[in-house]
């Protein structure tokens, strides 16, 4: 019998051979993208791959997510789901505000979201936030995973509307998508103080680590309001 | 202030509270449609902050908090849906279409060539490659089968190839036949994209055919990517691994990506398909932008490229002088 182990809301390590990160599957007997299933004690739990998810890789990484089963999320880059699935097994009576703009990813993601009622998908660009303000409450969290130039700018453009006072950002920054010959410590370094300081409303910065080994070149920043 | 909302228009006071709403009617359908209509006009923008959630409730456009997810659900379901259905434009068809021509030539290439091996060893003296070998062993077989017409009869009797048998034939002919109509099925693709790429992009076909059109926007993504492309982006399409390799170290620049296909570039001296490139690669963005923004037909783009091209081709008869080689130059500041 596989040992539970509860990291935070809704995160759990099994220890079953090896150590998986895992959450409850809210939608049992279904695997979303080819993650293992284990049962414990009744409860069914799906591994959580770190290298498939930046925010898995963030929970590693000892991240505090403080994700409650309540939470509301605004998810922009929601791709084909993949960390979505999670996110909706994490805040299983919240809601997840799932925002993507490739056709391709949607259609994978309206699959998942017809199966789990606190999806909500959105297809729009992350950078227009005004295009679903009459569709998005105010947030606990927002997670942002765009492999975009502008991503601290998308950030705040989104927080200010979306986020509230006692909210947290949590974003993914990859070095490649601003500037693919630069030095990603350089890249870092001038995303952060971009959040910190160049739009309004202004970050304050909890951590910021890279994701390694998980993800070559990426930035994982958690930030609150100023 | 008004605000709209996904169930409404409110009018909100100066505290927050509810002077006066409009709901809309709890049809999942033309909610959705509304929401996408809301998507695109920004009046009424809900001001920062402002929570959806407790103006349906105090409106009384819903009973609970649970009806208000359960319906917003499948409000933004059905909203994706319609959005996703919207976005097979011709120019995705033309992508798929030419992605699939790459698959199947790949593929057809392979098969052909396990079937030239593969017969080789009953009629090696056959001569034949590709399509005309498959069209051969489909509708022959054995090399016994030949009748006396044909040309290859005299090469049949004498060939030293092995006796070919009846379980074997049998595959032989239907693997044969598997190729023969993946041959038949590439040329019913590309008389496709031609077809589609003249009604999608007129100008670019023009210019570039209807192979070399059709590639650059599957490279792009989409028609309204490849417009937005300054020309020196297109001229270097498909040539991403030497442009990344000048951009971090001492690299040459490439001249030209999959535009190098067209005649106009390939059929030129070196010295100046550079130039060539850049002026194919100005008219090709040209093209795009007026296939994307108006549609219409221009001829006047193919002349004006030829004109420039035979003055590049005048004012270059010659290759130039080999410069002096100046030896390999520090790399310091250079990531690898």
């Amino acid at each position: 019998m596989p040992e539970v182990r509860k990291l935070s809301d809704g995160i759990f390590e099994l220890v079953k051979d090896k150590k998986h990160l895992a959450t409850r599957n809210l939608d049992p007997g279904k695997v979303v993208y080819g993650e293992k299933l284990i049962p414990v004690e009744g409860v069914e739990y799906r591994t959580w791959d770190p290298r498939r998810s930046k925010l898995g890789a963030m929970v590693l990484k000892k991240f505090d997510i403080s994700l409650k089963e309540n939470s509301k999320v605004l998810y922009l880059g929601a791709a084909s789901g993949t960390t979505v699935s999670h996110a909706s097994d994490i805040v299983s009576e919240g809601a997840v505000y799932a925002v993507e703009f490739a056709p391709r990813s949607m259609r994978d993601l309206i699959g998942l979201a017809s199966r789990r009622k606190n999806i909500f998908p959105i297809m729009a660009d992350a950078g227009k936030p005004d295009s679903y303000a009459h569709i998005v409450e105010p947030v606990d969290l927002i997670f942002q995973d765009v492999a975009q130039p502008n991503q601290a700018e998308i950030a705040s453009r989104n927080a200010s509307r979306f986020l509230k006072k006692d909210g947290y950002l949590l974003l993914s920054i990859k070095a490649r998508s601003i500037d693919t010959v630069a030095n990603p410590k350089e890249v870092f370094k001038e995303e952060v103080k971009k959040l910190e300081l160049a739009f309004e409303p202004k970050f304050e910065i909890l951590n910021a680590k890279d994701l390694m080994p998980f993800h070559e070149d990426h930035l994982g920043v958690l930030a609150k309001l100023r | 202030m008004k605000v709209t909302t996904w169930f409404g228009v409110l009018d909100i006071g100066r505290t927050g509270e509810i002077l006066e709403s409009d709901l809309f009617s709890k049809d999942v359908r033309e909610l959705a449609h509304r929401s996408l209509v809301l998507k695109e006009n920004r009046q009424g923008l809900p001001p920062a902050g402002f929570d959806l959630k407790d103006a349906a409730l105090e409106s009384r456009f819903i009973d609970s908090s649970a009806e208000y997810y359960s319906l917003l659900h499948e409000v933004t379901l059905e909203a994706v849906k319609i959005q996703v259905s919207g976005a097979l434009t011709p120019d995705q068809r033309i992508i798929q279409a030419v992605e699939a021509l790459d698959d199947l030539n790949e593929t057809t290439n392979s098969l052909s060539e396990r079937l030239f091996e593969w017969y080789g060893g009953y009629f090696p003296e056959s001569g034949l490659i590709g399509e005309a070998l498959a069209i051969f062993i489909a509708k022959y077989g054995s090399r016994e089968n030949i009748g006396s017409d044909n040309p290859l009869y005299s090469k049949a009797r004498g060939s030293m190839g092995a006796q070919l048998e009846a379980a074997d034939e049998i595959l032989l002919k239907g693997f044969a036949e598997n190729v023969c109509s993946l041959y038949e099925r590439k040329r019913q693709i590309e008389v496709y994209i031609e077809n589609s790429m003249e009604s999608v992009a007129p100008n670019l076909n023009l210019i570039a055919g209807p192979m070399l059109g059709a590639r650059l926007i599957s490279i792009s993504g989409s028609l309204e990517k490849l417009a937005a492309f300054p020309s020196s982006t297109i001229q270097v399409i498909g040539a991403s691994k030497a442009l990344f390799k000048h951009l971090r170290s001492r690299a040459p620049s490439p001249k030209h990506g999959i535009i190098y296909s067209n005649p106009l570039i390939n059929t030129a001296p070196w010295w100046i398909r550079g130039k060539i490139a850049r002026a194919l690669a100005a008219k090709l963005s040209l093209a795009a932008r007026i296939d994307f923004y108006s549609g219409t037909k221009d001829s006047s783009l193919v002349e004006k490229l030829d004109t420039k091209v035979r003055q590049i081709r005048a004012s270059n008869p010659k290759p130039p002088q080999k410069k002096q080689e100046s030896g390999p130059k520090s790399k310091k500041n250079r990531r690898k």
